[in-house]
């Protein structure tokens, strides 16, 4: 039995107050249902308003140079009011007469209209009216009661698929989603939401709060009346990092390429803001606005992002990794020379160098110009791939940058280290294979897009960012990106310096050519990379620097089956380069200029003539003379050549006045 | 004292019990099938709760017939399961409505917090039990507090306030009931009044900036860091303190200075813990707790709710305008209607009739947990049992009186009648551990 310590009163004053506490209750609800009952009946009755949404506009979408890629325009929706006449026979003939001037099927629409009889509440029907059946309904309204057309905001894309993998799309919400909202009071069942990209990251800001029309219905749910609605407020605007213009260099320089796939990176090596995002095949934005839902023709839709889902070898723009490997671990010193035959004898098996005949004599330099292998397998050998590896792993290879988009891949990096892990054996074929970026090395774009970025800077790992602010429509920043340091790697000052003399030459005289650029530096790499399967991928790696100031851009081009670097990707790096830099690059000549350069072209020409007139008259006088002198002839031969080369050079290089200059 | 064994009948079933459950349990089937007739999910909320019925009373069962005392034995279990579940959630839970508080099994959703109130009840009165010796001094009340912090703690994580909102008075009516002194009662309670009530202001300030152009807000609200004036405040308080003791000490010469000292303290110790909760409060946290708070943040002004829900039972007169004939939460004016706001729609298609019915099964319930309490074999039974008679007040009363417009809206369910799987399957529990000790309340034959 229980001791006698317990005061067993407590409890008896605790079940007492509650007799007392629900004796206040019982008058609470006597007031309420028996005294007041009238009151509150004729609340009940009076007072039933419903609403139904009208969608707010999505927040605007705008790039660095505040061009707007993701906007809102109206739309008319088709709504149905359980209004009046609720039979079935009523709903049947208004489904049969709707279904005309709809493009869908009569189910459907059946469907809708016996759940709002059934539950008494508005329903949308359908929705992006098209003018003409929006005309025709309104005339239907005359003869139907119930049917309305109401005005709301749709998502729109201005330029369709630009930009398409970074904005994302907006869909119907899904069950599974509305599962989580469903207590939101902002979404309802047919609510559009961001399903990838941007507009999903940063749903809750774009979305607004939805308005709404008041309607009045009576004890059954029958509408009396419309009340006045409530205005909706429109969502946050997203301003991002991208370039208009280096976006739209980047997209259209893929475009034209002959498979017209693969990606661009474009960040700013200062701090990593991205300038330019491009993956084809890209997709209409609009479309996914457009079927409403109705996600079938949507199913062939490319959503797979080259930039940070594809991964590819490497290949030659690898060998700045190997090149600063071995310039950091002091193996090789850079006036070396390595003789390249075409191939390199690794005992068990050739391997060979891209260049059949072979390069012949080559140093550091002139290794990296003419991206010879050759020279790489001897330098991968001197270096160790243990060290290369390391410094593959430094410069972030094999981890996901973090740009914050879906399902980015890691890649691979690998080496004696991961072998080994795996308990499996490293052989002399796998360093050599390592040296020029083959084998299993695997990178995305934008990864490589942030190596030649940390080349730029010198050794400063910037998260990669793309958005650069969200501004509600207050004016209140709710969002803000600020620059984030992930890493740095400290290599001597000369190992940064001879590999970007390298990579500078590379586009001075190498393989990097097509990327030069008049008023900007242009260091570069270029890379092809082979595949199996079909022709090669085209890699072009580079960053632009004016003068000695910090370097502002830095891109990654693949294109998938470009074959070469040199061709394919480093026309379209350069279109990138010009655009970003457009206002800090000297300005090519307008229409005006250009006349005017070809006038004086013509003037300079002019002049040349009778230059070279006298000159012709200086010779026949000098034939004259050597007539007379008889042994002159081989010098005024010379000086003939010598002037026709001037002319050369003049036709040749029409831009620079300076030039016309030495010709007067 | 004891209410005589003649009294209530030598059965080992308690038939009158069992019958009152069944009835509410009919009761809120009914009303949750019509509440929830009109919305879009009705399909899957019909579903789950014709699944968790059965699932209850087995539960019910299962509880019923095994011995109450095993829980006492094995209290470090029952401990360390509520624990575990409790963190677990916040690792593996899935969220909904900004809480992360269910863990997602194949076909429905399992909220361990319903299941940690039963814990929490059981661990506490195996530890009042132990300790009823001591029952008077002040640690013994401590480290009954120091048993629930963890779980409190927890639960802010989540945060789910509503089972905080009913887990610390069924403690406080545990320690209550167990015979501690109402002194060191109201020191907890003041401490706990403090602890809430400071993040909760200051969360209202964050949350309506414009509100800092009163100087005397904006004082108050600098206390929410660790800084000087907080410092001077403490002092101050301090010092008030001794004065206060010194000019009562004139007049009563035995006062003891604890007191006032306690005072000083239990206010300090709200001040710190509750800057601490408010430091440990993520924004969307904060969000939740102004929610929680003013539930009425709708389009259509404040109170909408409630009055709404008061319209749904005042429309209903005396007899109710019938079983699946409510208009106004069916048409969507009463929020939350299935789950808390039930009696909304029992009071409007059952009307007073209806809504005195359901009252009067509590107080029968709750007299029959109490006469329970007072026949049981043992000390650990009688605790439990005013444990699970506090849980039951905590919820009839803030239900109802929310409901009628008497204290603030709160998230709290109504047992056995609101939808909610979990709630139901845990109520169920603690109604087969009473049964339990009904059955065995003569010693083992």
């Amino acid at each position: 039995m229980i001791g006698k310590q317990l005061p067993h009163n407590r409890l008896n004053f605790l079940k007492i107050s509650v007799y007392f506490l629900s004796l206040l209750f019982v008058l609470k609800v006597v007031n309420l249902q028996i005294l007041r009952h009238d009151h509150y009946k004729g609340i009940a009755e009076r007072n039933k308003t419903q609403i139904i949404s009208q969608t707010a506009p999505r927040g605007r979408i705008f790039t660095k140079d505040k061009v707007l890629v993701s906007g809102s325009r109206p739309s008319f929706s088709l709504v149905y009011f359980p209004f009046g006449d609720a039979s079935a026979k009523y709903a049947e003939s208004l489904a049969a007469s709707l279904s005309k001037y709809l493009e869908m099927p009569l189910d459907d629409i059946k469907k809708k209209l016996f759940l709002a009889v059934k539950r008494g509440t508005p329903v949308r029907i359908a929705e992006n009216l098209s003018d003409h059946s929006m005309f025709l309904i309104n005339e239907l309204k005359t003869v139907y009661q119930g049917i309305n057309i109401i005005t709301e905001a749709q998502r729109f894309y201005p330029m369709n698929g630009f930009l398409s993998h970074l904005l994302g799309y907006i869909g119907k919400i899904s069950p599974g989603e509305w599962k989580y909202l469903r207590n939101d009071s902002n979404y309802s069942m047919d609510s559009y939401i961001g399903k990838t990209g941007i507009e999903k990251r940063f749903e809750k800001d774009l979305k607004g709060e939805d308005g709404g029309v008041y309607l009045e219905v009576d004890s059954k749910g029958r509408l009396m009346q419309i009340l006045e609605g409530k205005k909706s407020v429109g969502g946050s605007n997203v301003y991002l990092t991208i370039d208009s213009k280096a976006q739209t260099a980047a997209e259209e320089g893929l475009r034209a390429t002959g498979s017209g796939s693969g990606a661009v990176v474009a960040i700013d090596p200062r701090n990593g803001a991205i300038l330019a995002f491009a993956s084809l095949p890209d997709y209409d934005l609009n479309a996914f606005v457009k079927s409403a839902g109705s996600n079938k023709n949507l199913k062939n839709i490319k959503e797979f992002n080259y930039a940070t889902q594809g991964t590819f070898p490497p290949a030659s723009i690898f060998k700045i990794i190997v090149a600063a490997a071995g310039l950091e671990a002091e193996k090789i010193d850079v006036k070396e020379e390595v003789f390249c035959p075409g191939y390199f004898d690794a005992g068990a098996r050739v391997f060979k160098c891209w260049k059949k005949k072979g390069h012949g004599l080559m140093d550091f330099y002139e290794g990296m110009i003419h991206s010879c292998d050759v020279y790489y397998y001897t330098l991968g050998i001197k270096t160790g791939p243990l060290s290369i590896e390391k410094m593959a792993k430094k410069f972030r290879l094999g981890v996901p940058t973090g740009i914050k988009m879906p399902n980015e891949k890691a890649g691979n990096v690998f080496g004696p280290s991961r072998r080994a892990k795996k308990k499996s054996y490293w052989f002399i074929g796998d360093t050599l294979n390592l040296s020029i970026g083959q084998g299993e090395m695997l990178v995305t774009p934008v990864q490589m897009a942030q190596v030649i970025a940390v080349v730029a800077n010198k050794g400063k790992f910037w998260q990669p960012y793309y958005i650069d602010k969200v501004v509600n429509l207050k004016g209140y920043e709710t969002f803000a990106s600020k620059p984030k340091l992930v890493s740095s790697i400290n290599l001597k000052k000369s190992t940064w310096e001879h590999l970007r003399e390298s990579v500078r030459r590379v586009v001075l005289e190498g393989t990097g050519y097509s990327a030069r650029i008049k008023g900007a530096n242009v260091y570069g790499k270029t890379g092809t990379a082979q595949n199996p399967h079909g022709e090669d991928h085209a890699w072009f790696v580079a960053f632009a620097q004016i003068d000695d100031k910090p370097s502002e851009i830095a891109v990654c081009v693949l294109v998938e089956h470009g074959e070469h670097g040199s061709s394919a990707a480093a026309p379209i790096a350069k279109r990138v380069i010009e655009a970003v830099l457009r206002d800090k690059l000297p300005k090519p000549p307008t229409v005006g200029d250009r006349q005017k350069a070809t006038g004086d072209r013509r003037e300079a020409g002019d002049r040349l003539q009778v230059k070279e007139d006298s000159k012709r008259l200086n010779d026949t006088q000098k034939i004259e003379s050597r007539r007379v002198a008889g042994d002159r002839s081989q010098e005024a031969g010379i000086q003939v050549k010598e002037d026709s080369k001037q002319l050369d050079t003049a036709q040749g290089e029409t831009d620079i006045p300076s030039i016309m200059e030495q010709v007067n | 004292m004891f209410l005589q064994k003649s009294k209530i009948k030598k059965s080992r079933i308690d038939w009158f019990f069992l019958g009152a459950i069944a009835i509410l349990l009919i009761i809120g089937t009914i009303s949750i099938f019509s509440s929830v007739a009109a919305l879009g999910n009705q399909a899957r909320i019909v579903r789950t709760h014709l699944l968790a019925l059965p699932i209850a009373f087995t539960a019910f069962l299962f509880v019923w017939n095994f011995n109450y005392q095993v829980f006492q034995d094995q209290w470090k279990i029952v401990y360390a399961a509520i624990i575990i579940a409790l963190t677990g959630v916040l690792f593996f839970g899935i969220a909904d409505k900004g809480a992360q508080s269910w863990f997602r099994l194949p076909f429905f959703s399992v909220q361990p917090s319903e299941f940690a109130r039963i814990g929490l009840i059981l661990v506490m009165a195996n530890y009042l039990d132990k300790s009823i010796g001591k029952i008077k001094e002040f640690s013994t009340v401590l480290i009954a507090l120091g048993i629930s912090a963890p779980v409190f703690f927890l639960l802010i994580k989540q945060p789910d306030f509503s089972a905080i909102l009913t887990m610390l008075p069924i403690v406080l009516i545990m320690l209550f009931c167990a015979g501690a002194r109402l002194f060191h009662i109201f020191i907890i309670m003041g401490f706990a009044f403090t602890t809430a009530l400071l993040p909760i202001l200051w969360t209202m300030i964050d949350l309506n900036p414009n509100l800092m152009q009163n100087s005397f807000i904006n004082f108050f609200y600098s206390l929410s860091r660790f800084n000087w004036y907080l410092a001077a405040v403490l002092a101050g308080l301090i010092v008030f303190a001794y004065i206060f003791w010194f000019v009562f000490s004139k007049f009563y010469r035995n006062i003891s200075k604890l007191y006032f000292v306690g005072i000083a303290l239990v206010i300090a110790l709200g001040l710190f813990s509750g800057i601490i909760v408010k430091k440990q409060m993520k924004y969307y946290q904060q969000k939740r707790l102004e929610v929680f708070l003013s539930p009425n943040t709708d389009p259509k002004g404040a109170g909408y709710n409630l009055i709404q829900a008061q319209v749904a039972i005042g429309s209903g007169g005396l007899m109710g305008k019938g079983v699946f004939s409510g208009t106004q939460a069916k048409l969507g004016f009463v929020p939350e209607r299935h789950t808390d706001f039930i009696l909304a729609v029992i009071g409007e298609e059952m009307g007073f009739v209806g809504i005195i019915l359901v009252m009067g099964l509590y107080i029968f319930l709750m007299r029959r947990i109490v006469s329970t309490a007072y026949i049981a074999r043992d000390r650990f039974g009688y605790l439990v049992n005013c444990g699970i008679f506090g849980m039951f007040m905590v919820y009839f009363s803030v239900n109802f009186g929310m409901l009628l417009g008497l204290n603030p809206v709160a998230g709290v369910p109504l047992p056995l009648l609101s939808y909610g799987g979990s709630n139901l399957v845990s109520t169920m529990i603690a109604i087969g551990i009473t049964q339990s000790i009904y059955s065995r309340r003569y010693a083992l034959t």
